[in-house]
């Protein structure tokens, strides 16, 4: 009943406008479940009915999938929208071996995935590493991989930021200011401060705090060892080979990249582009997860791009 | 090829006035905004000169959808002019103000949205002037009755204070020495939920489009006392709804707990949510808003022995006397929160 109905003494009530305890969410899947390979499981999504598939790669696994939560109830109402969690985060499992978290591996899971939810074809969007799963897909799966989007991409075809080269990964450092923090010791002493130095950075953007907050929540559901995993075996990853993995990729490519992005340098995706035959969109003032901080815009230009897929002689 | 996708320097609008101008009486001169064509009108009056008119911008796109928005710039903020003499900011001139507006755009009658100290100007209008407002909301009313928090009772404000932390800041000595940073921790205890760094941000530059000087002058011309404010609440007889958070940390939720108390009207709790729901809560703020179309219901039984004069009612009676709309959030729950009645404390925003 109605608790503000005539006859109680007092016309009152209490609304609650305070965070749930648990994140309610904009839209919830029409479908999930899991995919197996190796005795590695993966944890998978499917969001409305439309025409493409949209394909939401993941991102490196210090996120899992809810990263793109101001992507999927959008574009579930023009697209299909498919999405997993990457191996080491969210639902998925976490091997604890390095082989276990190659971009191949990543690339293999997407494809399982693609086939258990029967999809033929998709337009993959990866964010950051995703670039790197991304782009191997659309090289070697093009029957698979109608276009490409990759936003902040980290890509191994510019130099990075002058300050993330000082210091050593696996070296104990005598320091932790700054990008030092970016060290496995540091993660296992400090794995939270870690997750706010480093979200810190990827939200450059003023007013950025529930973003960060979120983020580092999300980094919380996996385990220093596993991360440091999963960064050793990115690590392997070299120019030559990707290089040659961009010069297979025939499908068309669009390249979002903020200016501020602190994580990625913008030269990164301007490289990415090039290799690819894409299209670069530089984001003015953006970090380098403009998607979650300017979903407006980065869903605007997801769509436009999809559509134009539609466009295309075949 | 490459494209540069340019954020806006300068804050846009979700909407933009249909009509606009300025009203003037005795040589002050109000800047007011006129937005969409709907019934009814919705007034969103002044508060406190710290803000201007800016500070309904969650309200205005959304509520100008439905109805008809008019808003204005009260005197000492935003395009409006900034007298010097502390009696040009009295609550009767806002009040003639707000008349003037509504003259000027060809309202007849509206109903009035208040916040803070605006609800002083809100019970001047609508206990004198029934017959142009139909319903009253008030958001976190700054009312001299209740309780006033106990931080805020240490610092007179013309003193010169040793310490200027805190509530110390709120302190004319202060004001003119270190504006922006009175103004900064006004606007953090505004807004006590977390993620409202754009929202302390927004109000911030707002308050600097005003000066300390004038600000002093407004401050000074608070002067409603709990008398004054009772007997305005004796005599207002169209219906209010008064919104509140439990985690207002400007008032306390004692003011507007007591203003609902003192009429007998009705009262929603916004709980976590601190002085400025509407800001940081749009959503929440508009949808009661929206729900508050109900006639008027009896005065508290407490009150029954005052003077009724003025009590006819003169609103229209919308409905059939219990309340059409819902707050259907399963988290509702009627709070239990005791109230008591203190004497003499003046509200100050």
């Amino acid at each position: 009943m109605d608790r503000r109905l005539a006859g109680a003494k007092r016309n009152r009530m209490t609304v609650a406008v305070g965070s749930p305890i648990e994140q309610t969410r904009a839209r919830y899947p029409d479908e999930d479940g899991y995919v197996e390979r190796d005795g590695v499981r993966v944890f998978y999504e499917v969001y409305g009915h439309g025409e493409p598939t949209v394909f939401l790669l993941p991102t490196w696994s210090i996120i899992h999938s809810r990263h793109w939560k101001l992507q999927i109830p959008y574009l579930a109402r023009h697209f299909r929208v498919l999405t997993f969690d990457g191996r080491g985060s969210g639902k998925a499992d976490r091997p604890a071996e390095v082989e276990a978290y190659t971009e191949g591996q990543f690339a293999a899971d997407a494809l399982a995935v693609l086939d258990a939810t029967r999809t033929e074809r998709a337009v993959v969007v990866g964010l950051s590493c995703g670039a790197l799963w991304g782009t191997l897909l659309a090289a070697d799966d093009p029957d698979r991989v109608e276009g490409a989007v990759f936003i902040g991409p980290a890509v191994p075809l510019a130099p990075p930021h002058p300050e993330r080269a000082v210091h050593s990964f696996h070296e104990r450092l005598d320091t932790d200011e700054g990008w030092a923090k970016y060290n496995r010791h540091y993660w296992v002493k400090h794995y939270e401060e870690f997750l706010e130095y480093f979200f810190g950075r990827i939200f450059t953007e003023p007013h950025s705090t529930k973003q960060i907050e979120d983020c580092v929540g999300w980094g919380l559901e996996l385990t220093p060892e596993t991360l440091i995993a999963t960064e050793e075996a990115l690590s392997l990853c070299g120019l030559e080979s990707f290089r040659e993995t961009c010069k297979r990729v025939r499908c068309p490519v669009l390249v979002l990249h903020g200016d501020e992005d602190a994580i990625r340098p913008l030269a990164q995706g301007a490289a990415l582009a090039e290799a690819t035959h894409g299209t670069l969109v530089t984001l003015e003032g953006s970090g380098h997860c403009p998607h979650a901080r300017d979903p407006v815009k980065v869903n605007l230009l997801i769509r436009e791009f999809v559509e134009s897929m539609a466009r295309r002689p075949t | 090829m490459s494209v540069v996708v340019q954020t806006p320097r300068e804050q846009t609008r979700a909407r933009y006035p249909d009509d606009q101008g300025y009203v003037e009486r005795d040589g002050v001169r109000v800047y007011y905004e006129v937005y969409g064509s709907g019934e009814p009108t919705v007034f969103l009056l002044p508060t406190w000169s710290i803000m201007h008119s800016r500070h309904w911008k969650m309200q205005i796109p959304y509520l100008a959808r439905h109805a008809r928005v008019l808003t204005f710039d009260g005197r000492g903020n935003g395009k409006s002019d900034r007298p010097e003499e502390v009696a040009a900011y009295a609550e009767e001139e806002h009040a003639a103000d707000s008349l003037a507006v509504m003259d000027a755009t060809g309202t007849d009658r509206a109903v009035i949205v208040s916040l803070s100290l605006g609800a002083q100007r809100a019970l001047l209008l609508a206990a004198e002037h029934p017959e142009r407002f139909a319903r009253a909301v008030f958001i976190c009313p700054s009312v001299s009755l209740g309780r006033p928090l106990p931080e805020r009772v240490q610092y007179p404000f013309e003193d010169v204070h040793d310490a200027d932390e805190g509530w110390a800041k709120y302190n004319r000595h202060y004001w003119l020495r270190d504006y922006r940073g009175f103004l900064e921790f006004f606007f953090s205890r505004m807004f006590t939920e977390q993620h409202s760094t754009k929202q302390i941000e927004d109000c911030i530059g707002w308050g600097l489009d005003t000066n300390p000087e004038t600000l002093v002058a407004t401050r000074l011309a608070i002067t409603m006392g709990e008398e004054e404010t009772r007997a305005l609440c004796s005599r207002v007889c169209c219906p209010l709804l008064v919104i509140q958070g439990t985690a207002d940390a400007i008032t306390g939720e004692s003011r507007g707990i007591a203003l609902a108390e003192e009429t007998g009207e009705e009262l929603v709790l916004l709980e976590g949510s601190g002085h400025a729901p509407h800001v940081r809560d749009p959503s929440r703020s508009i949808f009661s808003s929206e729900t508050s179309s109900r006639p008027r219901s009896r005065r508290g039984g407490h009150e029954a022995g005052r003077g009724a004069s003025g009590r006819s009612s003169s609103a229209p009676r919308s409905g059939s006397g219990t309340r059409s709309g819902t707050l259907a959030s399963p988290a509702s729950s009627v709070s239990s929160i005791p109230t008591s009645r203190s004497t003499g404390w003046r509200s100050i925003p």
